[in-house]
């Protein structure tokens, strides 16, 4: 029987954020549908929806006509809706076959019979009997998945399933995924990766903060297409600034930086080499998830790699921590504001206090001196104006943009030869974006450089002198940001190479 | 339908409050308790808290137990803040008291101002390197410190029982698994004529007044606060993370020996196998009670006492047995954690009528 399924006028509001904004979507059965979007464009929230465990404040869901009652995750599965989730909730400690008898109703011998049958039809193999721990991501992933076909499900919605599997468990699982779609279940496939998309999917519908931007056949959508529409590129000729630093010194050089990790949720970093500028701003470019966050860490000195080589001003300091590296006058603003660059429950003059380095002398011979942390926490509220002068609030009551600004404010004061910021206008206001804009660029003309980590493309032309693109841990080749279009970017950041 | 919500802003006030609220609770769960058992409630409640500290030597034996409470509860508080989970003060007690308890031994029979001292500071480092083992282990090897603290509890506590049964025993003690008494020089002074309180008291009160300078006033202090809030936040500042683990568990073991080397240098005067009645694991709920700040400490180390003094008179008078103190403890800590729950969050009760309409 034809499955239909249809989403009509979702909408979930969290405090601070709005993760699906008037969402309609239809799928019919037959077809492998893409849903597209970056890290917190709402694809997460949305299947969490589905799958009913989160229930949404506004609209409805239909199944073949039948409007769903999803208030819990028992209620997605009596409804025939399966759901693979990116990190696996199995028990490691249990075997395959205990996994998955925990909510079956049949008894054992049976249910081992329509396991065996699965297999046979779709040519998996995993021993029942070994513990979970023992097994890959990729055979972890089968499990969820024979789980969900226990069941005999009408819709399987897989999200970001090839995070963590190689590449030939990728292809095995694009195999199988046709497979079900040709028996007939409708498949969601939820994806940051354009090629997966392009490869796989019948039809792809792009969601943007929160909002459904498009949806299209993917025979018409090239890496490119699908990537402007993921960032929300404006196809407008953007203002550059001047590019002012032709044949200055270099201040900032990179070589061998790699990172390997045995967190299969973390990027691996494959030989980077970039070199800085005096009064330069380098931008990096990326869809979220291709090693910003490993890359920022390494720059901070947050991670140290054994075999990487960074000079800053003549001096090797690949082996300093981030409050040594501070000292040589590198400043850094980190994408999450909240739980990393400032913690919400202490006060200003606390936050501030955080960027201790030697000239400060807010801690004297290991004592705090409370009245020149506050005295400098002033300034910096008058002199990046952030919309409080009292230094005992605590960061918490300070809106996004303020509390960047107070972040951006401390890293400056100390007039840092170079600053390196990371999204430093995720989710903040249009005035808030123009401010630390305009200090990003007055920092460039004061002579110092920044290395821009963005996945913002506009922000990206707006500010860099030089562009290289970040893709599965790999850079680019560094290009003038005049040579740079959106276009190009946009096959970068999709895996594409130009010429 | 029941959502559960945080609260964005709680109140400090009231955040000290809860405490008090705590206690009341508890009071009332035991009147309650005593009433089940067939006892008048006031008149048991009567015998645990009020009947142990109506008379000077009561108040005294209160700040006698409270004392290794206070110290513990100090020390832990370092831990507590930086997100460092030390739950083997029993063992770091235990291991002072051994090494402090070696020290005295070897002077038995000598008498000098220096004796004492020597003994106190060998049982802060015993505490401190019995600290360490975990510490160490946490840093350098990832194990997790809740489950080696807690299991090198069994470990020192079956060393004091092998030297005192063993090596250790009195030679002219009939084979009571004992060791000599200390002499008189090893002995914290006593403050009365006829009151079990000794000088102890002093270095607890010395240790809330430090811990208060190093935890408000410092360097350390301040990248304690921040890696209990936030260990990215830490990690992002670049404070030295090994270094604090390894400092805080320290100051923690060095606060658990002084407070065995106390027990058994004052009330005890010698080594056997029952030198502490689980103050290194009360001293949590202590820790606890007291919010981690060094004067809520020593109060809470004192209510937490009278539950350890109210259970021997209720004993005597009741006849019930003086477990029933853990029963107490268990309820401070279970109310106190149930009111910091209605504290940080609010349950809200949705009206169930308006959702069904909708579907």
């Amino acid at each position: 029987m034809a499955t239909d399924l249809r989403i009509s006028n979702i909408s979930k509001i969290y405090p601070g954020c709005i993760a699906n904004d008037n969402v309609t979507l239809q799928f019919k059965s037959g077809k492998i549908y893409a849903l597209l979007g970056e890290n917190g464009a709402g694809k997460s929230t949305l299947v969490k929806i589905l799958s009913g465990v989160v229930s949404p404040d506004n609209g409805e869901v239909f199944l073949n006509e039948k409007n769903l009652k999803l208030s819990s995750p028992l209620d997605a599965k009596k409804n025939k809706i399966g759901m693979v989730f990116q990190h696996f909730n199995l028990f490691e400690t249990l075997s395959v076959f205990e996994n998955l008898s925990i909510d079956a109703t049949e008894d054992n011998k049976s249910l081992r019979v329509r396991i065996n049958e699965i297999f046979k039809k779709y040519n998996f193999s995993i021993d029942l009997d070994v513990p979970v721990l023992n097994l890959s991501a990729g055979q972890k992933q089968k499990v969820e998945i024979i789980r969900c076909l226990l069941r005999s499900p009408k819709v399987l919605i897989m999200d970001e399933p090839t995070s963590v599997l190689t590449e030939q468990e990728t292809e095995e699982l694009f195999i199988s995924l046709k497979k079900f779609c040709d028996e007939g279940i409708l498949i969601i496939y939820i994806t940051h990766k354009l090629k997966e998309v392009l490869s796989l999917c019948d039809e792809v519908a792009v969601m943007r903060k929160g909002k459904v931007v498009s949806v299209s056949q993917t025979q018409n959508e090239k890496v490119e297409t699908l990537a402007n529409k993921m960032v929300g590129q404006k196809l407008a000729k953007i203002k550059k600034k001047i590019n002012i630093s032709k044949n200055k010194d270099e201040i900032f050089k990179v070589k061998h930086l790699n990172f390997y990790s045995d967190d299969p949720f973390e990027t691996n970093l494959v030989n980077l080499n970039f070199s800085v500028k005096k009064g330069e701003c380098l931008g990096i470019a990326g869809i979220s998830g291709n090693g910003q966050n490993e890359l920022f860490q390494i720059l901070s000195g947050e991670i140290i790699t054994p075999d990487t080589s960074i000079i800053f001003r003549n001096k090797e300091i690949a082996k300093l921590n981030p409050k040594q590296r501070r000292e040589y006058l590198m400043a850094f603003s980190p994408e999450d504001r909240i739980s990393q660059a400032a913690v919400p429950e202490l006060k200003i003059y606390e936050n501030v206090a955080l960027n201790n380095f030697k000239s400060s002398n807010f801690f004297e011979k290991g004592l705090v001196n409370e009245r020149k942390i506050k005295e400098h926490s002033k300034k910096i509220l008058s002199d990046f104006s952030v919309n409080t002068d009292n230094v005992e609030l605590k960061s918490q009551f300070l809106s996004g943009g303020n509390l960047q600004k107070l972040i951006l404010g401390r890293e400056l004061i100390t007039a840092p030869e170079l600053l390196i910021c990371y999204n430093p206008t995720w989710g903040l206001d249009v005035g808030a974006i123009n401010y630390i804009h305009e200090t990003l660029i007055k920092i460039n003309d004061q002579e110092k450089s920044t290395i821009l980590i963005s996945t913002d493309t506009e922000e990206l032309l707006k500010l860099s002198d030089r562009i290289a693109v970040i893709y599965k841990g790999k850079l680019s080749k560094i290009m003038p940001s005049e040579e740079v279009t959106p276009e190009k970017l946009g096959v970068l950041m999709g895996g594409g190479s130009i010429d | 339908m029941i959502k559960i919500e945080k609260r964005n802003d709680v109140p400090m006030a009231l955040y000290f409050f809860t405490p008090f609220i705590a206690i009341i609770l508890t009071i009332l769960g035991g009147g309650i308790i005593f009433y089940i058992l067939g006892f008048n409630p006031i008149e048991a409640l009567k015998f645990y808290f009020i009947t142990p500290i109506s008379n000077l030597y009561g108040l005294s034996e209160l700040l006698l137990k409270a004392t290794p409470l206070c110290l513990i509860a100090i020390g832990l508080s370092f831990c507590f803040k930086s997100n460092n989970w030390n739950i083997g003060a029993e063992g770091q007690l235990t291991f002072g008291a051994i090494v402090g308890g070696g020290v005295a031994l070897l002077f038995y029979n000598q008498e000098g101002f220096y004796i004492l001292p020597l003994v106190i500071l060998a049982g802060a480092i015993g505490g401190m390197i019995f600290a360490l083992i975990p510490a160490i282990l946490k840093t350098y090897f990832n194990t997790n410190e809740i489950l080696v603290s807690l299991m090198l509890v069994y470990v020192s506590k079956l060393l004091l029982d092998y030297l005192v049964v063993g090596p250790w025993s009195n030679p002219e003690g009939f084979n009571f698994p004992e060791t000599r008494q200390f002499s008189d020089s090893s002995r914290m002074p006593l403050l009365f004529e006829g009151l079990r309180i000794h000088a102890g008291i002093f270095l607890a009160l010395a240790a809330v007044m430090l811990s208060w300078f190093i935890l408000y006033k410092t360097y350390l202090g301040f990248q304690i606060k921040v890696s209990g809030l936030s260990l990215k936040t830490a990690k992002y500042a670049g404070f030295k993370g090994k270094t604090m683990i390894l400092v805080v568990f320290m100051i923690s073991g060095a606060c658990a020996g002084l407070a065995g080397v106390g027990e058994i240098t004052g009330p005890i005067g010698q080594l056997h196998r029952m030198i502490s009645p689980d103050y290194g694991f009360t001293a949590i709920i202590v820790a606890f009670l007291g919010r981690l700040n060094p004067f809520g400490i020593i109060f809470a180390s004192l209510v937490v006492a009278l539950t350890y003094l109210g259970a021997e008179t209720a004993q005597i008078f009741l006849q019930i047995p003086k477990y029933t103190g853990q029963v107490f403890q268990g309820m401070i800590l279970f109310f106190l954690l149930a009111s910091d729950y209605l504290l940080f969050f609010k349950v809200k009760i949705l009206n169930l009528k308006k959702n069904e309409l909708r579907h």
